[in-house]
């Protein structure tokens, strides 16, 4: 046994050595907290800097319109050069947790909205406030505050959806109701614009032997999208917007609840997902539809510029019917929004760095790469489901109509809802366990965030 | 000397088990192959591969993964040989507790230690670069290198190792001369699963290069270009073709010494 | 440690080989190895254990929390479930591979198989591609309108076909077949190795006796392998209980909660969800249960062997 103990007593001395110099995890990231007192917009003064973005836009048009602004903002200032990362938003999400504690972390980053993520940034102190420079740039003015809330938190992290704002997207997206025009005029259908049209609609394609609805949530958050697309018809936007911005004053046990819910699991029951939709992935299943398969698509404005180019003219895009509540709801939202970290050594030139490629002449750059500008939407010069997209995100927001993605709730809600979405849909969670289950953990997180 | 039912059946299943093996594989090259949008027509899209690996940066990353393995399979296989011919030559105090404490590095999830590492590294200054792809993929390695080389080593007969020692060779001799050359087969076989699973990794590499996008991996590249493209499956699957052929064609190649090394002595018989 | 410091060897102490060997020498052989190591694997992992003793969400400042972890890992039912799963995940990943290979493997010895050099790079070839590039295939295989479902449809099973991986029985399952799909080629190659080394005239003994062939695959195959038996069992427990891409790319855990495993647990709470001393404590528990399985798997090879 001698043999052991000489190996037991190398690794003691290892770990004791670590034990030794080790104090809290975390606590050696710094934060300085050098509040500018007065932001400087001029950004040719600021001298010779590097300014590193990480973004998440890598597809098509996105990419295109972030590679030209970055470009024409590098012209303007010499004295800046723009040093991009860019990866998809789940090589993004898994990577900034750990980078943005470094005291070398990015300038500016794209972070995802929800509380898992902005959230906890802000909650840590990692993130600048931008007021300063909301009030520079005047972002206020063009930006409604239903797109400013998607962005906003208190300054301890605890209220989401309100308080300072900490980054400003580029892009709007909607869960819109995207249909194939040659199949509704095939069976006689309209266009949908109340409940009660949609359902009438849904059981003329189902008899006419087609899927009515498209679906395929193997990835499981596909299910987040279409479970509230239903939920938009029953439950009024201010529930839904406490219930996803995870705040005091909602249930997800209310009856209007339990209607959304119950509603959903008949549709499934009487056929109308696509067959088998748990098995199916999210990819496969919106590319069966630009083939022409199912008649509606709920799903998101990214995909327009995918869709149009396999059924060109055949596609059609509007905003969810009007339900019970009698008012619009979409579920919607922005791109992943800019922000500034704490780190950053350049944050005056970073604003300046947001304030350009958010401008109304970036938006209309945006607009042409094909994406959905945020604001400044001018459906002009538009056609097709372009236009329909540009009216309906125009209409959504006038009305006031965007309620969040309902995993925003609390940092455990993305992978429980998703789970839920999947069991209903299955069968093996009955409506009234599902919200249950939600409601759960729903009070639990708002009783200990006191929000 | 077996029957002829017994031939035909051991034929017939052998033939099923490759089908098995082979169906997944053909799949990928058959989708690689499809017309990329939806609604395209024709078949044998070679060109897939071209774009595939233009817009990929295939070419780059590729590059990466080359200088990676070769650097991680050279030096974990000289330190692997080394280590594992004292372990399965000679005894020492505590060449158990020791032989164990490197067994852990198959054992522990990369999971678990990929964090504490990135701290560990940033700490030294090291991720976005080489050394913080190399060096954890070595010691990484030296778990699997070690734990194989022991078992080679010990299946030598003492004999032969006595009889060189008698004649006076030092250590070193004995294993330079004698040892290694007997155990190609062994070695080679260790060189080519540490060079797969180094090629293979993705996990470290997207964790230990949070800016620098220059020493991309071909797997962490074909992830990126996943993100990229989801209009269609067929250049993804070229992608994931040019990402698995070099270690395939490598594979093929060697498999001839491959299963030498796993028919002579890899394990004590 | 002065006792520990290598020495280089000198000319008049030299022995004839073990178990004479002068001690000290070996360090000087697994030095480096030992060093490397210790600086990239072993710190880092210390570094983890440290990391279980505390709440930290990986962004502000972590907290104490002792063993609260532990405690937690252990009794959490959501937690315990994935370890279930990686339970079961050995049937497919081990057991059955390990079934199969000892029978394919003694039936191409016994056939003395042509070509068995190809059958050999074949069986073997699922290992080497990367598991993120195979995962794709599968997702397609186990489709609604897949490959899978079109060939029950054919043979008249068509009712029996469904979205594999969107059904909560069969998504676990699922995962498994291509855990057999990957081990059986290693299991196969090591054990035709291991019954290589079998003498022939101990099998034409055999037959002369009268033996039939499953008498003769348990009185000499069998024992043949052992060794390699346990190769196999071991490196195939490992990859059963570290599983992660195949289900990260094939279900993302779901349906519901129906084939998330420990590994995925980790990765999910560690990276995803800023539980880093949760999701490393789940990793470090899952460490010491897979070690005990290898030392288990070890000390009955040993113990068969003398």
């Amino acid at each position: 046994m001698t043999s052991r103990r000489t190996g037991w007593a190398g690794a003691a001395t290892v770990a004791a050595l670590l034990f030794a110099s080790a104090c809290a995890p975390g606590s050696d990231n710094k934060k300085d907290s050098d509040e500018p007192s007065s932001v400087k917009t001029d950004v040719a003064k600021m001298g010779k800097l590097t300014l590193t973005v990480w973004d998440q836009e890598v597809r098509g048009g996105q990419a295109e319109q972030i590679a030209a602004l970055n470009k024409q903002f590098e012209d303007k200032y010499p004295n800046v050069t723009i040093k991009r990362v860019s990866r998809s938003f789940d090589d993004l999400r898994k990577t900034l947790r750990l980078a943005i504690t470094d005291d070398k972390a990015p300038d500016v980053v794209q972070a995802n909205n929800g509380r898992s993520d902005m959230g906890q940034f802000v909650k840590a102190g990692l993130l600048r406030s931008l007021e300063p420079y909301n009030k520079a740039y005047g972002w206020s003015d063009r930006y409604p505050e239903s797109v400013r809330a998607l962005a906003s938190y208190t300054e301890d992290g605890k209220t989401f959806g309100a308080g300072n704002l900490y980054g400003l997207p580029q892009a709007g997206e909607l869960v819109g109701l995207w249909y194939n025009k040659a199949k509704l005029s095939k069976h006689g259908i309209e266009v949908p614009t109340t409940l009660t049209d949609f359902e009438a609609a849904l059981a003329k394609a189902k008899q006419a032997g087609e899927t009515p609805i498209q679906f395929g949530n193997l990835d499981a958050w596909p299910g987040i999208h279409t479970y509230g697309f239903v939920q938009n018809q029953f439950v009024a936007r201010d529930d839904i917007r406490n219930l996803g911005f995870g705040r005091k004053g909602a249930s997800w046990t209310s009856a209007e609840n339990e209607k959304a819910a119950t509603t959903f699991a008949d549709w499934v029951k009487k056929g109308y997902f696509t067959k088998d939709f748990n098995g199916l992935g999210y990819d496969p299943a919106w590319q069966d539809f630009a083939k022409g398969k199912g008649v509606f698509l709920p799903a998101g404005t990214w995909l327009l510029a995918d869709l149009q180019k396999a059924l060109g003219n055949d596609l059609g895009f509007a905003l969810p019917p009007v339900g019970e509540t009698g008012k619009q709801a979409v579920t919607g939202g922005t791109g992943l929004p800019f922000a500034i970290t704490e780190a950053s050594k350049h944050a005056d030139a970073a604003g300046a760095y947001i304030n350009f490629i958010t401008s109304p002449e970036a938006m209309k750059l945006i607009a042409k790469a094909g994406n959905l500008p945020v604001t400044d939407v001018d459906s002009a010069g538009t056609t097709g489901a372009q236009k329909e997209v540009f009216d309906a995100w125009t209409k959504a927001t006038e009305d006031d109509a965007l309620v969040p993605y309902l995993d925003y709730a609390t940092p455990n809600f993305y992978d429980l809802l998703t789970a839920q979405v999947q069991k209903l849909g299955s069968g093996s969670e009955e409506p009234k366990s599902f919200l249950d289950n939600l409601e759960k953990e729903y009070t639990s997180f708002t009783a200990s965030n006191g929000g | 000397m077996t029957s002829r039912l017994e031939r035909i059946t051991t034929y017939a299943l052998l033939i099923a088990a490759s089908a098995f093996a082979l169906y997944p594989m053909g799949l990928i090259l058959f989708s690689a192959l499809q017309p990329d949008s939806v609604g395209g027509t024709g078949a044998f899209h070679f060109d897939n591969f071209e774009t595939a690996w233009r817009v990929g940066h295939f070419g780059r990353y590729m590059a990466n993964s080359i200088l990676v393995a070769v650097v991680v399979v050279v030096v974990s296989a000289t330190l692997s040989s080394l280590a594992g011919y004292a372990f399965g030559t000679m005894k020492f105090r505590g060449s158990s507790a020791l032989f164990y404490l490197l067994l852990l590095g198959l054992m522990v999830p990369s999971e678990a230690i990929v964090i504490p590492l990135y701290y560990d590294l940033r700490g030294l200054g090291l991720t976005d670069t080489y050394a913080a792809l190399i060096l954890p993929q070595i010691a990484q390695s030296l778990a699997f290198g070690v734990f194989w080389m022991r078992q080679y080593f010990r299946s030598v007969p003492p004999e032969i190792v006595e009889a060189a020692r008698m004649d006076g060779a030092g250590h070193g001799r004995v294993l330079w001369s004698i040892l290694l050359p007997m155990g190609r087969p062994a070695i080679i076989t260790m060189v080519l699963l540490v060079l797969m699973w180094t090629w293979n990794e993705f996990l470290l590499p997207l964790v230990m290069l949070p800016t620098n996008e220059g020493l991309r991996t071909a797997p962490l590249g074909l992830s990126f270009f996943k993100g990229q493209y989801t209009e269609g499956t067929s250049l993804l699957a070229a992608g994931a073709v040019l990402v698995a052929l070099p270690i395939v064609v490598f594979y093929i190649f060697a498999q001839r010494h491959f299963i030498r090394g796993m028919l002579e002595g890899s394990v004590k018989g | 440690m002065a006792d520990t410091v290598p020495q280089p060897p000198r000319a008049g102490r030299r022995q004839a080989g073990p178990p004479g060997e002068p001690r000290r020498i070996a360090y000087l052989y697994i030095a480096p190895a030992l060093l490397v190591f210790g600086l990239f694997f072993l710190t880092p992992l210390l570094h983890a254990v440290w990391l279980s003793l505390y709440e930290w969400d990986g962004l502000s400042v972590g907290t104490w929390v002792g063993l609260d972890n532990y405690r937690l890992v252990l009794t959490d039912e959501a937690l315990r479930e994935p370890f279930v799963h990686a339970l079961t995940l050995i049937v497919f990943f081990s057991i059955i591979p390990c079934a199969l290979g000892l029978a394919l493997a003694s039936m191409i010895t016994r056939s003395a198989v042509r070509g068995v050099n190809f059958f050999r790079t074949v069986l073997f070839l699922p290992q080497v591609v990367a598991l993120v590039v195979v995962a794709v295939a599968w997702r397609q295989i186990f489709a609604p309108d897949g490959p899978l479902n079109d060939f029950l449809r054919t043979v008249g099973l068509g009712d029996v076909a469904r979205g594999w991986l969107g059904d909560e029985r069969y998504a676990l399952i699922c995962i498994g077949i291509v855990g057999i799909w990957v081990c059986t080629g290693l299991c196969v190659v090591l054990f035709l190795a291991g019954l290589s080394k079998v003498p022939r005239e101990l099998y034409e003994a055999a037959r002369l006796d009268g033996a039939g062939p499953i008498r003769e695959f348990i009185t000499i195959s069998v024992p043949a392998v052992r060794g390699e038996l346990a190769v196999a069992l071991t490196l195939t427990l490992v990859a059963a209980m570290r599983t992660f891409d195949l289900v990260y790319v094939m279900t993302s855990g779901g349906p519901g909660t129906s084939s998330r495993v420990p590994a995925y647990e980790v990765w999910d709470r560690a990276i995803n969800k800023g539980q880093v001393g949760v999701g490393v404590t789940v990793a470090l528990i899952l460490t010491a249960f897979i070690l005990l399985c290898t030392v288990l798997i070890n000390r009955l090879s040993e113990s068969a062997d003398s």
